[in-house]
Formats: structure tokens, C-alpha cells, sequence
């Protein structure tokens, strides 16, 4: 890698958000000022698609958006899996960002045998992961946040070690949970359910099928947009980073026996069970009563 | 009489679109406009509950995709509604999800002036600048998508608005946070975009006035005008828009004659060659989007501006700029009259019609999206999803020219039909879903 990495950011089958999200990272061009942005989907860049599909663009760090399928997915008459091939093989870094080029996720729905995220398949390693392991870094999310981009491009960039977890994601931002930082902490630790949707007070993993309590991500740590987060806003968590996102019936939590069938993550459900019926036990009045009333 | 065909690829607008040029006699004769990537989002939501609907279709779009929600939840709203339910969704409700489209559009519209339009114009007239224009779209997306996100807790990709409202319950605190950053746009549209202050330039009603416009907008203006694009680009001169906003009323206008629409003569058509269906109403194209809207609402600014340059780019790019400032004051006015004490959703999940079919239109930013569905059995049978971009650029039906097709013949060169083709805010990805 030469003084300034060179970045190509390319997308296979994708809606854009991830290249959108990233757009609104308020230090954008100071981060992008360490770098050479070869092509790129949505900024003026040196090369055009042309360009990348004659497999002449020199490339550092290989950025992928969106969900791959080995044949059938072309982009100026060449396979984008052949392309991405090409830029895989001679890059030092591979980010996969967005949880279609991760794991699969939405995209992978209309086709679920021929596509896939590029080194799994959900949970499943495809037969790229043993090629690029050593330079594969994973980036979940539908859409991924901008700051975990940016934190990972200037890691990379200031050469500084990113521990990565069992499915190459970086520990620093996956090793939390979206509950973690949640507002609503309170109302889970007692066990209160929201009244419904639209409301400040109660939590959302009893009903509301919020996925946050076992979903790996920083959402309430690093807030959307700097200023919020869906269970901030009242809104579940649908488990968007995860390998198996999308799942089915997002509003709705599945229940054994009116226990929520997927346990906070790592907590045997003994240990749920038990401390979930001494919090039950106590109704305490704080709880059961709304923050503040605004009069007539 | 000679005969040449170019082919050539459109990128950076949401994807790619391949055009071939048909030249006769160093003239476009016609063009075919190919979409190669279809995603199948509708496929994927068969089978679903319909309320997975808020979280799958905003994935069709990611500049459009909070558009593509409140799409979603209108039509299972009018579907619940067909299928017997009863509600009324409180005003608090409506306006949040008014204020959050309504940033989403501005965010859109930013984008596509500093990041397509302003560079493209200066290379086509080798006028460079030398700014980094997308650091002001940047600036604008960052801080309107904050305000958005107050509300919706994210952008892209939201799921917070649900039937019968929505699932925020903000205090003044957020209420307060959001008029300010919407007072920062203001700032930004005052001081960058149109060098004249937010009353003043809102007073503009005739076209000689819009000389008194500096700023980003008054150069592009200038630009377009010195060099006789302005005039290009004219299509058909037919508008239409679905969606009920404060921007527009929903109508179909030829020219500057304005008539109803019922959502039920919409239809789709395959098209060959082009993973892309074209839209239309009762067999005849319109256009859809920021000119549309502005035709329909009779803003007398558009209308003299139209009557001097028709539908073309020109129009077309002043209704898209000058919707943001419109789009500004109503989100003042918006948080304005908000009142918390109001519920934010009236409905209870648990009671929902099993059996319902429904449909949704809404002004996204590109023009009018609808989104219909049918559910049985508490799942979706059917979802079908008809975008903006696929009334503006569909190819040719047996009786009629495409909308860009259109606006596109008589021109000399490619660059310079590549550039009208841009006019339309082209969106690959919806195009194809």
C-alpha cells in the first residue's frame, strides 16, 4: 500500500443505502482525504465503471456492497462476481459492508441457492472464505453505520491491529449488543412491557419483537445520525447485522409459553427465567406510570 | 438519410442504465433506455406478514427508502380500512411522518444538485469551478437526515412508522433539536444555495425576478440560460401526481390544464429488453416528480417559468431546487403545530383484518410512488410496487414516446441527452426494484 490506500468501492446486488449511509458521515472528506478514492458509486472518483470492468484499476482496499451471485449479475457485459474476483485477489484489505455482502441478507431472499454474501452464506462459510480470509474484514448491517466504516478505513489506514471476531467482524464494534445503551434498560430489567407502539415508557422484547437484546451492534452506543437509534424511538430492533436478518414477522416477538423464544445473548434461559420472576414479582408503581404528561 | 446507433453507460445514478442512441442525420431519433437489475423485492415479500412490508421495501431504494415506508404502511392503512377496521390517525402522527418525509426529499434533492447536476453542467459547458461541491450536499444530507432521524431514529432504512402512526413519543426536547437544524439548512439554503434571504426569495413570482438569485442556484440558472440548454429537454408536457401532500394536490394537468385521477387506471406494462415496467395512466405517459407537483400546485413562479420554457431541463431543475425552500418552511411550520398531548398511534396491533387489499401513493422524491398489496389469511399474497422513475423513463409504447425518450430526440450529441436524461433524477435501483 502506497502513502494513500487506494479504495475501490464496488456494488454487486444492492439497494445503495450502504454507499448512502456512508454519504452522511458528517467528517466525510477529511476521512476520504487519507485516501485515493479509485471509483465509487456515488462520488466523482479517477475511473469510471468502464474502467473497473476492464479490471485496470489499481486497488489496496476492496469495499463490497450487496449480495453475490456467481452468475447472472453483469455491469458493463462482465460478471460483477468476476470483477470482484479480480479486485479480491489483488487487494490487501477486503471490507464486505451491509449485511447483503456479509451474509446474504434481503437480496439473497429471491434466490437462496446461487445467492449469497461473498465469504458466507448466513452463518456458512462460502467456498471464497478460505481465499480471502486473511485480508477479510465484515461489516454487517442494513445499512452500516458511517462511523464503523470510518473507524475501520483509519485503522487501516494508521496500520493499528482490529481485532476481529469468529466472523471477522471488529470486535470494538460488534462485541456489544444493540441493547446495550438502550433507554429502555430500565423497563427490561423489571420486565415491563410497552403499552403499545408509540410510547416512551416499556420495553419492546416481550411484544414488540425487538431483536436487540441478542443482535450484535453498537446502534445505542454510536447513535444513528448522531442522534438516536430505532429502540430510542420506539421502534424494535429487527437484528439487521445479524447472518440470518431478514427473519420473519419483525413486529411480533415468538414466544414459548409467553417467554420470548430467544434468549438475551449468552444468558441461559435459567438464569432468564429465575431473575425474570423475582422482577415480576414486585410491581413497582415508577414503571406502570408514563414519564411526563403534557396538560391540554 | 444516415443512420448511426451509440450505445453508452449512465453510472452514479443509483446503479447504472445502459442508453442506445438512434441517430438519423446527426439527430437522436430515438433511444432505448435498459435497466439491467431486477431484485425482486416483490417476490420476496410473498408469503410475508404485511406488516414485514416496513421493514422490506425501504431496502428497494437507498436515497428513497423512507418514501417506500410511508408508501408501505398507507396501503395496508387503506387496506385495514377496505377489510372494516376504523381509525383516524391522530394529527401529531400525520405531521411526524410529513416532517420526516419531507427531510428525506430535501436530502434527495441537495444530492442531486451538488453531486450530478452541478459537476455534470460543468463539464458539459467546461466551466469548471474548481469546489468541492459534494461537501455542501454532504453538509446538507448530515444535518436534514439528523432531524429526520430525531423522529425516525435512523436514516436510511427507518421502520418507525406503523399502521395508525407512528412508533416515536417525542418531548419538545426533540421538537426543539429538529427546529434547529432545520433553521441550520435554512441558513445554508440562504448563504449557498440562493444568496437571498428565505421571505425574499419565496416572494420571487415572475421569471425576470429570479436575476436577483445568487448563490449556487443562480449561477446554475445563469449557466443554463447563457448557453441555450434551457430550452432543451421538452417532453410531452403532461404532469400527473398520486400522492396527497402539502406540496400538491393529486391531479394530472396537460400543460396547464388540471384534471383528476383515480389511482385504478395506473397500470404496468413489460418492456423488451429492460428488466424495467413501464407506468402509465389509462395508456398515456406522464411526467412524475418536483415539476409535476409544482404544475399541479399552480405555483405561480413554475407557471411562468413554463410558460417560457415549457417542460424543459430548465423547469425541470428550478422545481426540483425550489421545492427544497417550499420543503424548508412547511417543516417549520410543521413543528410549529405539533401537539405532543396527542397519541402517536391509534391502533392495536392485535387487531388487524385478516383479509384486505390496499393501496398507497405518496409523493417520494423522484415523483409518485405507489405501492399496492393483497393480503390474505394474514399474508401477503400479492405486493406490487410502481416507482417514479418508471413513468419517467419508460421506453416507447406502441402509441407513444417515453417521457425521456422524448426529451431527448433532436438532440446532437450524447453528452448533451445524457444530461437531460440526468434532469430526471434517475434512480436506477427503483427502476427495477
Amino acid at each position: 500500500m502506497g502513502k494513500k490506500p487506494k479504495i475501490i468501492w464496488l456494488q454487486s446486488i444492492t439497494c445503495n443505502a450502504n454507499a448512502h449511509s456512508f454519504l452522511n458521515h458528517p467528517n466525510l472528506f477529511s476521512i476520504l482525504s487519507h485516501f485515493s478514492l479509485q471509483y465509487h458509486p456515488v462520488l466523482e472518483t479517477s475511473y469510471g465503471l468502464k474502467d473497473l470492468s476492464e479490471l485496470k484499476v489499481p486497488c489496496d482496499i476492496l469495499i463490497i456492497e450487496g449480495a453475490i451471485r456467481e452468475e447472472g449479475w453483469k455491469k458493463n457485459d462482465i460478471e460483477v462476481a468476476q470483477m470482484i474476483r479480480h479486485y479480491a485477489t489483488r487487494a490487501s484489505y477486503i471490507i464486505t459492508v451491509g449485511t447483503c455482502a456479509t451474509f446474504g441478507g434481503i437480496f439473497k431472499q429471491k434466490d437462496p441457492k446461487k445467492i449469497s454474501g461473498f465469504c458466507f452464506d448466513n452463518d456458512k462459510k462460502t467456498f471464497r472464505y478460505d481465499l480471502y480470509k486473511e485480508k477479510l474484514i465484515s461489516l454487517p448491517g442494513c445499512p452500516i453505520h458511517p462511523e464503523w466504516l470510518s473507524y475501520l478505513l483509519l485503522m487501516i489506514q494508521s496500520k493499528k491491529k482490529i481485532p476481529l471476531d469468529g466472523m471477522h467482524r471488529p470486535r470494538e464494534l460488534y462485541g456489544y449488543t444493540v441493547h446495550n445503551g438502550c433507554t429502555r434498560n430500565e423497563y427490561f430489567e423489571w420486565k415491563v412491557d410497552t403499552p403499545g407502539f408509540g410510547h416512551k415508557e416499556g420495553c419492546l422484547f416481550y411484544e414488540q419483537g425487538c431483536q436487540a437484546p441478542y443482535t450484535h451492534g453498537s446502534c445505542n452506543k454510536i447513535l444513528w445520525n448522531d442522534v438516536s437509534s430505532k429502540t430510542r424511538i420506539g421502534t424494535p430492533c429487527f437484528g439487521c447485522t445479524e447472518p440470518n436478518f431478514p427473519k420473519q414477522n419483525f413486529f411480533q416477538t415468538e414466544t414459548n409459553m409467553g417467554i420470548p423464544a430467544q434468549m438475551p445473548l449468552g444468558v441461559p434461559k435459567r438464569a432468564y427465567l429465575m431473575l425474570a420472576g423475582v422482577a415480576k414479582s414486585f410491581k413497582i408503581k415508577r414503571f406502570s406510570q408514563t414519564l411526563l404528561e403534557y396538560d391540554e | 438519410m444516415k443512420k448511426v446507433r451509440i450505445k453508452e453507460l449512465v453510472e452514479k445514478i443509483e446503479g447504472e442504465a445502459e442508453l442506445e442512441f438512434d441517430f438519423v442525420d446527426g439527430v437522436i431519433d430515438n433511444v432505448e433506455i435498459n435497466f439491467g437489475f431486477y431484485r425482486g423485492i416483490e417476490e420476496i415479500l410473498q408469503g410475508r406478514d404485511p406488516m414485514d412490508a416496513l421493514v422490506i421495501t425501504p431496502r428497494v431504494c437507498g436515497i428513497c427508502n423512507h418514501a417506500h415506508l410511508i408508501a408501505a404502511v398507507t396501503a395496508i392503512e387503506d387496506g385495514y380500512k377496505n377489510g372494516g377496521l376504523e381509525f383516524e390517525l391522530s394529527n401529531k402522527a400525520k405531521y411526524i411522518r410529513e416532517f420526516t418525509l419531507s427531510c428525506e426529499l430535501i436530502q434527495n434533492h441537495a444530492k442531486w444538485f451538488y453531486i450530478t447536476i452541478i459537476p455534470q453542467l460543468e463539464a458539459l459547458l467546461g466551466v469548471a469551478s474548481g469546489q468541492n461541491h459534494p461537501l455542501k450536499a454532504n453538509y446538507i444530507s448530515t444535518t436534514i437526515t439528523k432531524a429526520l432521524a430525531i423522529f425516525a431514529g435512523q436514516w436510511p432504512h427507518s421502520s418507525y412508522v406503523v399502521p395508525g402512526g407512528v412508533t416515536c413519543d417525542p418531548t419538545y426536547l426533540e421538537v426543539v433539536q429538529a427546529d434547529s437544524l432545520i433553521d441550520e439548512v435554512i441558513r445554508f439554503f440562504e448563504q449557498v444555495v440562493v444568496g437571498i434571504d428565505m421571505q425574499t426569495y419565496l416572494g420571487i413570482d415572475t421569471y425576470n425576478q429570479l436575476n436577483t438569485l445568487e448563490g449556487d442556484f443562480g449561477r446554475v440558472l445563469h449557466l443554463l440560460r447563457s448557453s441555450a440548454l434551457a430550452t432543451l429537454g421538452q417532453s410531452h408536457d403532461r404532469f400527473i401526481v398520486l400522492g396527497e401532500s402539502s406540496l400538491a394536490p393529486r391531479g394530472k394537468a396537460v400543460a396547464t390544464t388540471v384534471s383528476n385521477v383515480d389511482l385504478r387506471y395506473v397500470a404496468e406494462s413489460e418492456q423488451k429488453g429492460s428488466k424495467a415496467k413501464a407506468a402509465h395512466y389509462k395508456g398515456k405517459f406522464y411526467e412524475v416528480g418536483p415539476l409535476s407537483r409544482a404544475m399541479l400546485a399552480k405555483r405561480g413562479l413554475i407557471k411562468s417559468l413554463h410558460k417560457r420554457h415549457k417542460d424543459s431541463i430548465f423547469s425541470r431543475i428550478f422545481a426540483r431546487i425550489d421545492e427544497i425552500a417550499l420543503l424548508l418552511q412547511r417543516a417549520k411550520q410543521i413543528l410549529h403545530l405539533l401537539s405532543l398531548d396527542e397519541p402517536s398511534c391509534v391502533l392495536d396491533m392485535k387487531k388487524k383484518p385478516q383479509n384486505f387489499s390496499g393501496s398507497g401513493a405518496v409523493e417520494a422524491a423522484r415523483g409518485s410512488l405507489l405501492h399496492r398489496l393483497v393480503v390474505e389469511d394474514s399474508k401477503i399474497k400479492n405486493y406490487d410496487i410502481i416507482t417514479p422513475t418508471q413513468w419517467n423513463l419508460s421506453c416507447n409504447s406502441k402509441e407513444e414516446t417515453g417521457i425521456a425518450i422524448k426529451a431527448m430526440q433532436g438532440l446532437k450529441g450524447t453528452d448533451e441527452a445524457k444530461f437531460v436524461f440526468r434532469t430526471f433524477d434517475v434512480c436506477s435501483v427503483c427502476t427495477t426494484q
